[in-house]
């Protein structure tokens, strides 16, 4: 029975994709596998670094980032050269992607915020290039520090909310900056990422703008969302770069995205 | 009537004072290096328990040996047997939490 609610499940959301296809949205992500590490803990991270649409489980061809790491107490450390390949799908694609994978062993307490900038995605269907620069981060051992402080990026959103030990339903609060500095009115994408381990079942959108949340950033670039169910949730704000890529001879644009992702969890 | 909004001071400054205390988790660290086990201990926000009681434990419960952190929260020994360590802080105001600190790590940091 089971089988074929999930068989159903995929065949709706396939239907729905096929309906709905313009209205996907990409997003970076980096999933731990966990996010907050206490002593009973395996203190070794498996992350994935992916480039898909969370809602319909797509997976998009990635190749190897330009820049991987992390940062913690206020130290960066270079992780590019750990990542591995590994193949990934959703339920109803046939062809296999393309992303990458690492372990982290966790030595000392506080807060780790991972980061990538994948190398530029050309997209045909939106004549750019898309850069998704993306964070998540991971608390060990009862430190709780250093989940507030941006990373350097070109452009990143910095958490206003402790990014981590989320009820489902809660606000999530961050700050969108493009080169250090505040975008007002920024518009930022959220997606609930249908591949979260404990989802219980498929997220099935019952129309378009269900897919994509849309939320504006206020003057400061300051922007929330209330979290509706348990798992990992992507917030991404797009700003178009102030430099172009060339294309077959000629200069195409880039879009660039801040992207930070959250866990929350459901009070029992 | 004065003594009424006293009482209400009183109580008001007791549930300030009891509101902050539940907030400040300590917490325990520890890692061994060259012979030595380094213990930090400190607040969730990261400032130092300050004067705070130091116990380690063996495998089987028994008290090896106690000491006291200093200013930045640390408080540092030679190993003092290579076995299954716990090691409890007890900070003011009954804060107490503990590491377990595993033969293989002080195997390993020898």
């Amino acid at each position: 029975m089971r089988a074929v609610i999930s068989i159903l499940s995929v065949m709706v959301l396939t239907v729905m994709m096929v309906v709905t296809a313009p209205a996907l949205a990409h997003f970076g992500t980096i999933t731990p596998s966990d996010d907050i590490v206490t002593q009973d803990d395996s203190k070794t991270l498996r992350l994935q670094v992916k480039f898909i649409h969370p809602m319909e489980m797509h997976y998009m061809e990635m190749v190897k980032p330009k820049q991987f790491g992390v940062v913690h107490d206020g130290k960066k450390t270079d992780l590019l050269a750990s990542l591995k390949a590994a193949k990934g799908k959703s339920p109803d694609q046939t062809e296999s992607f393309t992303f990458w994978t690492t372990d982290y062993k966790i030595r000392r307490p506080g807060d780790y915020t991972f980061y990538v900038e994948p190398t530029p995605y050309w997209e045909p269907a939106e004549d750019l290039f898309i850069v998704h620069y993306t964070k998540v981060c991971v608390n060990a051992l009862g430190l709780e520090k250093g989940w507030d402080q941006p990373v350097g990026l070109e452009t990143e959103i910095v958490p206003m909310t402790r990014p981590y030990g989320l009820w489902t339903g809660n606000l999530f609060t961050g700050q969108v900056l493009l080169k250090g500095k505040p975008v007002p009115f920024a518009e930022v994408e959220i997606e609930y990422l249908n591949e979260s381990p404990g989802n219980i079942s498929v997220v099935i959108p019952p129309a378009d703008p269900y897919v994509t949340q849309v939320v504006k950033a206020d003057a400061n670039g300051v922007f929330s969302y209330a979290m509706p169910r348990a798992g990992w949730w992507g917030f991404a704000a797009l700003n178009e770069a102030d430099w172009k890529l060339k294309r077959d001879g000629k200069e195409k644009g880039v879009e660039i995205g801040a992207v930070y992702w959250v866990h929350t969890q459901d009070m029992k | 009537m004065k003594t009424l909004s006293h009482l209400f001071i009183l109580v008001v400054v007791t549930l300030l004072l009891s509101g902050t205390a539940l907030a400040h988790k300590v917490n325990v660290f520890a890692y061994v290096e060259a012979g030595k086990v380094y213990t930090e201990s400190y607040f969730p926000d990261g400032s130092p328990v300050e004067g705070g009681k130091v116990l380690v434990y063996d495998s089987q419960n028994n008290l090896l040996l106690e000491g006291v952190t200093d200013k930045k929260g640390l408080f540092n020994f030679a190993v003092p047997k290579v076995d299954d360590l716990t090691i409890v802080i007890e900070a003011t105001m009954g804060h107490k939490n503990s590491f377990k600190l595993k033969k293989a790590e002080l195997e390993a940091g020898r």
